[in-house]
């Protein structure tokens, strides 16, 4: 190795070996709403980016050249976990070479290893679809589940700027404070969602109505992965039917077709609600996010 | 792109919560095994094809992978194929890769894919068509892979460059005489980046230099029902070997689930054939493919291909030149199955197997599956 490519490999270390040579840490979120509760409990203490956007399907990204780059210089990568990002995050890990965020680093945050997840199958095989074995992943769609995941990534914050943990500190008291208000608030406003029956599309939704106690009778995917078929959609027809179904939910990525064909025929409503930060217009930060499903909610029940 | 984990059913969720805070999983499969099954049906032979007409069995690969301890992850594939009742074992890659190298530096030693070019590092059951493109059969046996070492990271740069670098024995390509200790090294180096949130590229230019001697007689690589020759062995070489590979991929609202657009293309440059070359003998190849998912079960794609060669033939060349056309169709299940149609045109000259031909084949992954690279 000559002195000058050495000297330019011990600046780039320099520049990015060390968190605590940045002026803020470098955050890495799989999914927008990580980068919105990084945002609200980092403040200008850190410089958050997604991998991913609003209408992009988590599960199927690819670890293309600009995510392994973003990956080489974050300090911290926040994603859910739970075989969400199995496709993509380990090869974007491996490929950034970056010491920080690999699996067991402090670097490393998974949000959905911080609750305790439902739907966790009692066996996995493939004939029943793509079956996530940690549970489902779409945890993030609980309000409680996600106050525990602030305190969690907090605490990793903490420890990992532990010059600044006051100041962590102080913005996830504040964050709490706000979110179990508007919790309550939420509690109240969805009073009359409880006991709705909805068709979804995908388990994406599981986490949201288990909350809001609203049943699921049917799901347009005949297997988690399989998209749908018309032999599919004659029998869940037949379903909503029978079981009355209130709405069918889809994310604002998802396929509209089958969705809105099963609405036409059943006469119900089909809600394409936002699934992250994002994915509409007044859903800017978790709060509104959540605020906007709601009033979807309310809206076609 | 999914593996599968072994689930303990038994481990209650406050148990699994405080096992998993730090690790994300601590119930995976230790080490992950996958399989990949791949059958064809093809209607005639073709030149420079592995693949007999009837129906047989492609590569039917055993793979076990695992980190070995903090400082080592290691693969182990092994490809069985199945000609005229014999069953051959191979072993494809057996390599160990550092982790915990500083400057994001890895190392990769052992029995592994080459580098070179856009196709030849990914495996061939992630491929859009039933065989790889002329200039892949011609120059890499399909997927050059040999016993060797590679250095390779990112550049401290601001946007995406890697460069590597990689020795090889050399041994896999077609070669004559000659046995030095290192016979190949490669340096290859990529670009990439987003143009815009829908869509994305990357750009490489690898060389690849032989240092065994060229090719004196021409291999038999046509498929054949005598007289088969189905060594992976590239048939023809050169010293210098020079790739160029450019892909784009493009999704609306850059969603890959509902949709995708690929357009790949390669191209190829040997000189320097041996002592009994002319100063302008050179060979020559291209391709250019687009792939369209326009379902999440369903994708076509068009390829098309150029290949000049020159058959050593003791102490002058033959030429040969193939073009070919693909036309796929292709659907899957699920991420894990893919069944495919595809007719292939091939226009020769100084080939005696040239046909044009349909050929049917299902690729199935079974069990630990690791991502796609872009």
């Amino acid at each position: 190795m000559n002195s000058r490519f050495r000297m330019l490999l011990l600046c780039t270390l320099g520049l990015s070996a060390s968190p605590a040579a940045h002026a803020s840490l470098n955050i890495l979120a799989c999914e927008p709403e990580w980068k919105a509760l990084a945002e609200e409990l980092g403040g200008d203490r850190v410089q958050a980016e997604s991998a991913t956007h609003a209408l992009q399907d988590p599960h199927h990204v690819e670890a293309r050249p600009s995510l392994i780059i973003k990956a080489r210089d974050a300090d911290m990568v926040f994603c859910t976990g739970a075989e969400l990002e199995v496709g993509w995050l380990p090869l974007l890990l491996e490929k950034s070479g970056n010491r920080r965020v690999q699996v067991g680093d402090p670097g490393h945050f998974m949000a959905a290893s911080q609750v305790e997840r439902i739907e966790v199958p009692q066996t996995v095989d493939r004939s029943q679809g793509d079956v996530h074995a940690d549970g489902n992943p779409h945890v993030h769609l609980d309000p409680r589940r996600l106050l525990t995941i602030a305190e969690a990534f907090s605490a990793r914050l903490q420890t990992l700027d532990a010059e600044h943990a006051e100041y962590y500190r102080q913005r996830l008291s504040a964050f709490s404070a706000d979110w179990t208000e508007a919790m309550a608030g939420w509690k109240t406003r969805a009073e009359s969602l409880s006991g709705k029956r909805a068709v979804v599309y995908h388990k994406n939704w599981s986490y949201l109505l288990d909350w809001l106690r609203i049943d699921t009778v049917g799901d347009l995917e005949p297997k988690p992965g399989i998209p749908p078929t018309s032999g599919h959609l004659a029998e869940l027809l037949q379903i909503t039917r029978e079981q009355d179904a209130d709405f069918v939910l889809i994310a604002n990525y998802q396929n509209t077709r089958g969705a809105r064909w099963l609405a036409d025929h059943s006469n119900i409503a089909m809600l394409e609600l936002p699934f992250t930060v994002g994915g509409n217009e007044e859903a800017e930060d978790l709060q509104s996010l959540y605020d906007s499903i709601i009033t979807l909610l309310l809206s076609g029940g | 792109m999914y593996r599968r984990r072994m689930n303990a059913p038994g481990i209650g969720a406050s148990v699994g919560l405080v096992l998993t805070m730090m690790a994300g999983s601590a119930q995976a499969e230790n080490p992950e095994l996958s399989f990949v099954l791949d059958g064809f049906f093809k209607s005639e032979d073709s030149a420079l094809s592995e693949r007999g007409k009837g129906f047989g069995l492609g590569h039917t690969e055993v793979s076990l992978s695992s980190a070995v301890d903090d400082l080592f992850n290691a693969r182990l594939t092994t490809v069985l194929e199945s000609h005229e009742g014999e069953t051959e074992l191979d072993i494809e890659e057996a390599f160990v890769d550092t982790v915990a190298l500083p400057f994001g530096l890895g190392i990769r030693a052992g029995r592994f894919l080459s580098q070179v070019g856009y196709l030849n590092s990914r495996h061939t059951h992630a491929d859009s068509f039933a065989e790889r493109p002329a200039l892949y059969r011609a120059f890499l046996g399909s997927h050059y892979f040999d016993d060797g070492v590679r250095l390779a990271g990112l550049m401290p740069v601001p946007f995406y460059w890697q460069l590597g670098v990689e020795a090889f024995n050399g041994t896999a390509l077609a070669g004559g005489e000659g046995d030095p200790a290192i016979g190949v090294f490669t340096v290859k180096s990529s670009w990439g980046g987003d143009l815009s949130p829908a869509s994305s590229w990357q750009a490489g230019v690898s060389y690849l230099r032989n240092r065994l001697d060229a090719v004196q007689e021409e291999l038999d690589v046509d498929t054949d029902a005598d007289e088969h020759n189905h060594s992976h062995d590239a048939a023809y070489s050169g010293e210098n070997l020079y790739l160029l590979d450019l892909v784009w991929k493009w999704a609306p609202q850059g969603n890959v689930r509902e949709s995708q657009l690929t357009l790949s293309g390669e191209y190829l440059y040997v000189d320097e054939l041996g002592e009994f070359a002319q100063d302008g003998d050179v060979q020559k190849g291209w391709y250019a493919s687009s792939v369209y998912r326009f379902h999440p079960q369903w994708s076509a794609g068009v390829r098309y291909g150029e290949v000049d060669l020159k058959a050593a033939h003791g102490d002058h060349f033959h030429d040969q030149s193939l073009k070919e056309t693909d036309v796929m169709l292709g659907w899957s299940r699920s991420h894990f199955s893919q069944l495919r149609l595809q007719y292939s045109l091939q226009d020769a000259q100084g080939f005696d197997e040239a046909n044009d031909t349909l050929s049917l084949q299902y690729v199935m992954t079974l069990g630990a599956h690791g991502a796609h690279e872009f």
